[in-house]
């Protein structure tokens, strides 16, 4: 196996590990024991929260911000598509013409998403008065990984450079705020099951 | 303004085991469900406009997730390795005056701990989750506002949070029995005290007896009207307020349930019924168990799923006819999204008027009034209050409505500020006020 391949394979398992962590170190601060009696279900809760509760139409905040909403999602897919590519990459994996294509659209999409949402927490000022460095190096991190994957589909001898880049992103990854890509899942189980238990989950009417 | 001074005094005067008190508490609110909360904004912004205080004064400081982020920068600087490490790079910040004084600002002064910013948020983090946890940590370094301190205060030395003495609720409960009496003709009618193996224990805002007495003559006609079997109770456990689900401080929040559940207990009652108050439900229904650590061995429901199962039950008769003008419907935050109280009152207001009209957005969605989390106890940001509420402000105004029923008093108390401030014209009322109006007696 070439070096950089292994230590991509590497920093994937930095990666998941330091998740796993950081999970079992959230873990640890305890469940609380409830008492009220429930007036819902929370499992319904939490199917609501990961289905209809994520759809643009459920907030407000995405109906009112569809470009941003928009630029994310094709970001995030560019993301995903980015790491298919990797995976294919390292393992020598040949993908048809027709899945190349579809690939260089997604991560097309990603790039214009990263670098926009990137622009945007520059030029806007409460977005930049909400920000750290680790939203600025996160994303920057993130949307090159989907700019050199997109290059590579074109120049195969980029990929010394994708990989490098993709070590740096999945060291990163659990160290700031890239760590949400487990506890996205963690938190919105928790609000569901919340709202659930609660009879606000889904929504009645 | 002298209460200010004190804040500040106090501000001034924190040691360095103040602050580790602080942070203790803190920790200790936190539960895996928070710390995952913690670690999951992404700083997107885009719950800015969930939020009534952002909408109606767009700072930087009103939009939620700045509002979390000085939280959990202070908890990454204390409870995580990268903000020990690279504070720069994660925003990892010491929790010093400057950082007291901001979280004061932040979830005293510009939350109302709606959690309409939990049902916006693109990952999905219940922001007045860590919200309470740092007014708790504040409570224990003395940093909560101290007219709403005074509140909860009232509620643990008089039994009510406006220590209205036991001669003064008894003789307006008289008071009120005979009007009833007179309104309905009928010498049986009775706001019975005291009544031992009563179904219900029925609670009250002190806002009612001392300001509002024909919102709790509404409720008693209604019961009236039901045939009920019910009580209020003469001493401690007819107030249904809470203020310790504002100060977050759930020892004093616990003394203030047991009122409760001693009276329960003394009256031998089987249902504890909550009137028309969203905090007072949410602390009543979900709150009080956790802060006692048990369950309940009685029941606790809204007047409004009561009034509900008379309508369906047909135990009352309503000619909505007697309601014609244009009504529409506030819902307290605490009664429906946090609640889970979000269609009785519709079914019954459906019932009772012949004109109602949604307010947009509404249910879980609906705007907070400005009046929640404490912030009609705290003068020190009643302009914020009265701007904040603007939101609601133009809902009533789009809805077109003269009528606005509110099924929670501190939320009656801040629309009639904004029908003053907005120049809304229009009347406030409860759903029980609007049923009483309906009711067809002896049908």
């Amino acid at each position: 196996m070439e070096p950089l391949h292994l230590g991509v394979l590497l920093a994937g398992a930095w990666a998941i590990l330091t998740l796993v962590f950081l999970h079992l170190n959230a873990k640890a601060y305890g469940k609380r024991t409830l008492y009220s009696k429930p007036a819902g279900d929370s499992v319904q809760g939490v199917v609501y929260a990961f289905t209809k509760g994520m759809a643009p139409w459920a907030k407000e905040s995405v109906r009112m911000n569809l470009p941003s909403y928009a630029a994310g999602m094709v970001f995030h897919a560019g993301v995903f598509t980015a790491f298919g590519l990797l995976f294919a990459a390292i393992f020598g994996l040949e993908l048809p013409p027709s899945l190349v294509f579809l690939a260089r659209i997604l991560t097309v999409g990603g790039v214009l998403g990263g670098f926009s949402l990137f622009g945007k927490r520059i030029f806007k000022p409460q977005l930049r008065g909400l920000s750290c460095p680790d939203d600025f190096v996160a994303n920057l991190l993130s949307s090159l990984f989907v700019l050199l994957a997109l290059t590579w589909t074109f120049s195969p001898a980029l990929a010394g450079v994708w990989m490098s880049e993709a070590i740096l992103l999945l060291v990163y990854a659990p160290l700031g705020k890239i760590r949400h890509c487990f506890f996205f899942f963690t938190t919105r189980y928790h609000l569901g099951a919340f709202f659930g238990r609660r009879g606000t989950f889904p929504p009645r009417a | 303004m002298p209460e200010l001074d004190e804040l500040e005094s106090r501000l001034d005067a924190l040691t360095e085991a103040d602050f580790q008190q602080g942070l203790e508490v803190f920790r200790g609110k936190l539960k895996k469900a928070e710390a995952s909360y913690l670690n999951s904004c992404v700083h997107c912004g885009l719950c800015a406009s969930s939020c009534h205080y952002h909408r109606m004064d767009s700072t930087l400081e009103n939009i939620p997730a700045h509002k979390l982020e000085l939280i959990s920068s202070v908890f990454k600087r204390n409870f995580t390795t990268m903000g020990r490490i690279a504070p720069g790079l994660v925003g990892a910040k010491p929790f010093d005056r400057e950082m007291a004084k901001a979280w004061i600002d932040a979830v005293f002064g510009r939350c109302s701990l709606c959690g309409r910013c939990s049902i916006n948020c693109t990952i999905g983090i219940a922001l007045p989750k860590i919200f309470r946890a740092a007014r708790a940590a504040l409570g224990a370094m003395g940093l909560v506002p101290p007219d709403l301190q005074a509140t909860v205060d009232n509620s643990l030395l008089h039994g009510n949070n406006m220590a209205v003495t036991k001669q003064d609720w008894v003789e307006t409960v008289q008071w009120i029995e005979e009007e009833l009496q007179l309104e309905t003709g009928d010498p049986g009618a009775k706001l019975p005290l005291d009544k031992q193996g009563a179904k219900f224990l029925f609670t009250v805002n002190p806002r009612e007896p001392k300001f509002f007495p024909l919102s709790l003559q509404a409720s008693a006609k209604v019961f009236w009207a039901a045939k009920e079997d019910w009580t209020l109770a003469s001493d401690g456990g007819w107030d249904l307020t809470n203020y310790g689900l504002f100060n977050c401080n759930d020892e004093q929040a616990g003394t203030i349930t047991k009122h409760l559940v001693d009276a329960m207990a003394r009256l031998g009652c089987k249902t504890l019924v909550i009137g028309e108050c969203g905090h007072g439900y949410g602390a009543a229904r979900w709150e009080g168990p956790e802060w006692l650590r048990k369950s309940y061995p009685f029941e606790v429901k809204s007047i409004l799923e009561l009034m509900d199962e008379y309508v369906r039950d047909g135990r009352i008769q309503l000619d909505p006819s007697k309601n014609t003008a244009p009504v529409t419907l506030h819902d307290p935050c605490n009664l429906v999204r946090h609640g889970g109280i979000c269609e009785a009152q519709r079914r019954v207001l459906r019932k009772a008027t012949t004109n109602f009209t949604e307010m947009t957005p509404n249910r879980v969605e609906n705007f907070c009034c400005g009046g929640g989390g404490g912030q009609l106890a705290m003068a020190r940001y009643k302009q914020r209050r009265i701007q904040s509420g603007g939101m609601k402000a133009e809902q009533i105004k789009a809805s077109g409505a003269k009528v606005v029923v509110a099924p929670c008093h501190n939320c009656i108390d801040q629309l009639m500020e904004l029908n003053k401030e907005y120049q809304l014209n229009v009347q406030i009322k409860t759903v029980a006020e609007m049923v009483a109006e309906a009711l067809i007696p002896n049908p």
